[in-house]
């Protein structure tokens, strides 16, 4: 049975490759899921504590409801800010996203049909994107020190905009690109005017495009960390500043609020990154993939 | 030289879709077989499990008397052209056809030798340096021929090839096939959903439907001499006049009744069945004739061809009675014509859709 | 790729449509360009915080610059970032490619699997620095893992050593972003067409030699895509290395990023942060322009590549 024996031993292979990925991806976040259920005890032990008997959610209750546990002055400050600091993400992330996948939609469809941009161009924009944000971070300071924008949110979300815009494009367009020329050649027949054949023809099929655009900019809004903590002070601080915040004030390993920290601040990005996987790969060809 | 035989082969996919339910069939050295039949019904399936690319879940597979089950397709000793021609299409047409012998490690100076026949046997050898995508459509179709050739495979395996071009090109291509055939004498195994094609081309057809093989035999076999109501009408364009109707007896005699037609049987079919069955007449044997025959009725119709022209008459049936002419015979629509027929050329099926003989 | 259609250009009210779909895109881009003039300003300027108002600094010419280019730290910092984005990219690369190879075709529990494969990228970069943080402690779950592997008490302390810590940092970041090139990878070869394979199988060619010669020069423009887009932005990482070691230990992971950010928000040299911005900015536009061109070369070749037997040019 060569034939199948070859086959067997292909599986058994790439099953034990799988395997060995799977753990590695998945170990450090099943780390941080338990340990954010840790008691305090269990935080430091060795050999570690790989599952948890005395599960508790005093974790969540202190960082995120900020009861349960008597800081010095100095930790309090920063301990109830975590609250505040969702607040402060999701308000930036939600409409900083909404813009860029807005502005994103128009101008993608005008590459996409009209060839407004050339194909450089719009290379260049992708490239946008890739300066080192830290080379950007400096100018801006001044410069929204001078508007008084900085510790805005119109501030972030300005630069946000710019800043995901890129993507957005690139992605709408990649799913505006599947859709034929003739439904348009075809309402314009009809009789109908552009801009209403871009809301009631072209929108509706791309509607999970534009959905899973949205909701990766969210991602990357919601994580961004760079610029929100130099152009942020008091006012705007989001959850991946306020956890490096959090980190510099607790130096005594605080991992069990860490974690709950943690979970908190990924948690919705994963149960969006599970909504929008298969658009994923349909979204980030960039060019380079023929259909 | 390839003899392929089947034993009792089944396909079945992963949700109990029985692409093949039974297929037993011998496939002799050197002819010329098609696999015809409507989309779905396992002929393309079959093709690939001869090749290698499907597994049979039941069922043996001999290639010159050895089990080939178990082979990978390139040790088969087969060669295949894909219905949308699989050309690599980042090398150029050279390249391509190097690339069989280039695997199986022909020394280079054979290798170029034999790219030139294959080649100039499709008369592609300007094309040589170029890429597929600069080639036009039946260019592309003689690239993925020569890549096969080049390889002297015992049998060819082609599924539907012609498929994607037009209809010109189609017709030179299959002359261009069956040129091949003729010279390699080698067994060629074709797929097809177009009857005409197997007709042209077919030493033997086999006709599948719903992964069964619902008759095999030569072109004229298939044509006159259908087994069943579904090849019947799969085969000839136009296709045949099937009416649906009743047969009854009466004094030894029987007889064929339907709206606007009646007939009387030859006694060849006098001991039909009374009751529900269908008649079936070839256009091109229903003849004008001056009065009687079996039907009288208005042209509602006329569609020149050229060669022939098409009448179309109303029966009051769902469908038309078709009836094929001489194209230098000018009939209008509203002319009322009587048709007859050669009662040799009555064909009876039964309600279960198997020929009355 | 999609068609333009040409009449319609000259048509009235084309110009308008135009602008307003772009309006906002460069609205926008030019809101932001008086930070870069105000950034050359200061970048030819000496000033910072602790002198007066900025519109009274001295003008330096180009010291500024120079003092940039003449500091060996900051060459340091580069040959830092450049090792830093090769290995992560060649090891995200690696990791990624060979995870899309073993993921292409469909078997059971593939969507699941692939679910957990996306996850990293989906992680806040800060959350995975301090989450590593826990996990590379001394008595952390790593050395713990390790030591049940090893049968001995295995003590490494990942964060202190820095070679060892250099290395952390670089497998924090091919964690990090495997997905990116994985989805990529996946999608490059979702778009091969499957007769490809099936034709050179037929034609006696082995695995190796289909992924060879089938399947790896078709994917070269999908590939170009992943290394580039992952070096560039592997040059420019932040959270991680900043997160975890804060440049050190020592400065041995004191990548541009990081020393950008020492000179110009911890050491207030305004003006030396200022030059410095600019030249990693010129830096940084040479490599991605070279990226552009590539990238741009590649897509032609695929538009050759796929242009269908008969179709016109």
């Amino acid at each position: 049975m060569k034939r199948t024996m070859k086959r067997r031993l292909f599986a058994a292979g790439r099953f034990f490759l799988l395997g060995i990925a799977l753990f590695v991806v998945g170990f450090p976040m099943y780390w941080m899921l338990i340990t954010s259920f840790k008691p305090d005890h269990e935080w430091f032990t060795w050999p570690p504590v790989y599952w948890s008997e005395n599960w508790t959610l005093d974790n969540y209750r202190v960082v995120w409801a900020g009861i349960g546990i008597k800081p010095t002055a100095q930790e309090a400050t920063t301990m109830q800010k975590p609250v505040q600091a969702l607040k402060h993400s999701l308000a930036l992330s939600l409409i900083s996203t909404t813009l860029s996948v807005a502005f994103g939609t128009l101008v993608a469809y005008g590459v996409s049909r009209y060839q407004i941009l050339s194909d450089r161009r719009m290379f260049n924009l992708l490239m946008l994107r890739m300066v080192p944000p830290i080379v950007v971070a400096a100018p801006l300071t001044l410069y929204y020190s001078t508007l008084q924008l900085l510790d805005t949110l119109t501030g972030l979300v300005i630069v946000y905009v710019l800043t995901t815009l890129p993507y957005s494009i690139w992605m709408t367009k990649s799913f505006l690109d599947e859709i034929p020329r003739e439904m348009e050649q075809a309402a314009s027949i009809l009789g109908a005017g552009r801009w209403r054949t871009i809301w009631e023809v072209i929108f509706p099929l791309i509607r999970s495009g534009v959905v899973a655009t949205f909701l990766f900019i969210l991602i990357l809004t919601w994580s961004e960390y760079l610029l929100a903590l130099i152009l942020s002070k008091v006012d705007v601080v989001t959850l991946p500043v306020q956890l490096s915040k959090y980190e510099g004030t607790t130096e005594g390993r605080v991992y069990g609020y860490q974690a709950a920290l943690a979970v908190g601040v990924t948690l919705p990005l994963i149960v969006i990154g599970c909504f929008i996987r298969k658009h994923l790969v349909r979204g980030f060809s960039f060019g380079m993939i023929k259909r | 030289m390839a003899r392929i035989e089947m034993k009792e082969l089944r396909k079945v996919y992963g949700r109990g879709i029985e692409a093949v339910k039974r297929l037993d069939l011998d496939i002799e050295e050197g002819e010329f077989l098609v696999l015809v039949g409507p989309s779905g019904c396992g002929k393309t399936t079959t093709l690939r499990m001869i090749a290698g690319f499907e597994e049979p879940t039941a069922g043996e597979i001999y290639i010159d008397g050895r089990l080939v089950n178990d082979l990978e397709p390139g040790q088969r000793n087969l060669g295949m052209v894909f219905q949308n021609l699989a050309l690599f299409p980042h090398k150029t047409v050279a390249e391509n056809i190097e690339f069989g012998p280039r695997m199986k490690k022909v020394p280079p100076e054979v290798r170029g030798r034999r790219v030139r026949e294959a080649a100039e046997m499709v008369r592609i050898t300007h094309l040589l340096g170029k890429l597929p995508g600069q080639c036009s459509g039946g260019e592309a179709q003689r690239v993925a021929l020569a890549r096969t050739l080049v390889t002297e495979p015992g049998a060819f395996l082609l599924d539907e090839p012609l498929s994607s071009l037009d209809a010109k090109l189609r017709r030179e291509m299959r002359a261009e096939i069956d040129r091949l055939h003729q010279r390699l004498k080698k067994t060629f195994i074709y797929v097809t959903h177009d009857q005409e094609e197997a007709m042209t081309l077919a030493d033997r057809i086999v006709v599948m439907r719903n992964g069964l093989i619902e008759q095999v035999g030569s072109p004229m076999q298939i044509y006159g001499d259908p087994v069943s109501h579904f090849v019947a009408d799969f085969f000839g364009s136009p296709s045949m006049n099937l009416i649906g109707g009743q047969v009854s007896h009466e004094g030894g005699r029987a007889r064929f009744e339907a709206p606007g037609l009646a007939v009387e049987l030859p006694p060849a079919l006098a001991r039909a069945a009374a009751g529900e069955t269908t008649l079936g007449i070839r256009p091109e044997h229903l003849e004008i004739s001056g009065n009687g025959g079996v039907f009288r009725g208005e042209v509602r119709l006329v569609e020149p061809l050229g060669k022939d022209t098409l009448l179309y008459f109303d029966r009051g049936g769902d469908q038309p009675l078709i009836a094929v002419v001489e194209g230098t015979r000018s009939y209008r629509e509203g002319d009322v014509l009587n048709l007859s027929v050669d009662p040799g050329r009555l064909y009876l099926f039964g309600w279960d859709g198997k020929r009355v003989r | 790729m999609a068609q333009a259609l040409p009449t319609r250009k000259a048509a009235p009210g084309f110009t308008l449509f135009k602008w307003i779909l772009l309006g906002p895109l460069f609205g926008l881009l030019l809101f932001i360009l008086p930070a870069f003039l105000l950034q050359l300003y200061f970048s030819f300027h000496s000033w910072t915080v602790y002198l007066g108002s900025w519109w009274e600094a001295e003008f330096v010419g180009l010291g500024m610059f120079i003092e940039v280019l003449m500091d060996s730290r900051f060459w340091w910092a580069v040959l830092r970032s450049l090792t830093f984005a090769s290995l992560s990219t060649l090891g995200s690369f690696a990791a990624g490619f060979g995870l899309a190879l073993l993921m292409h075709r469909p078997f059971r529990g593939h969507g699941l699997l692939y679910a957990v494969f996306i996850l990293p990228m989906l992680t806040v970069p800060v959350v995975i620095a301090y989450t590593f943080e826990m996990l590379l402690f001394q008595r952390g779950p790593i050395n713990g893992i390790l030591s049940v592997l090893l049968q001995t008490d295995v003590r490494v302390t990942w964060l202190a050593h820095p070679a060892i810590a250099v290395f952390t940092v670089i497998m924090l970041e091919i964690w990090n972003w495997t997905p990116f090139v994985f989805i990529i990878m996946l999608a490059g070869l979702a778009s091969l067409p499957p007769e490809l394979d099936e034709a050179a199988r037929i034609l006696g060619a082995s695995r190796w030699r289909i992924f060879r010669e089938v399947q790896l020069p078709l994917l070269r423009p999908v590939i170009m895509l992943a290394l580039i887009l992952r070096f560039l932005e592997a040059m420019g990482e932040f959270p991680k290395t900043w997160g975890l070691l804060q440049g050190g230990p020592g400065s041995a992971s004191e990548t541009l990023p990081v020393y950008l950010f020492l000179t110009t928000w911890q050491y207030f040299h305004i003006s030396k942060g200022a030059a410095m911005s600019y030249l990693v900015l010129i830096f940084t536009i040479v490599i991605v322009l070279a990226g552009i061109r590539l990238l741009r070369k590649e897509k032609q070749t695929i538009d050759v590549i796929y242009r269908k037997p008969g179709e016109e040019a």
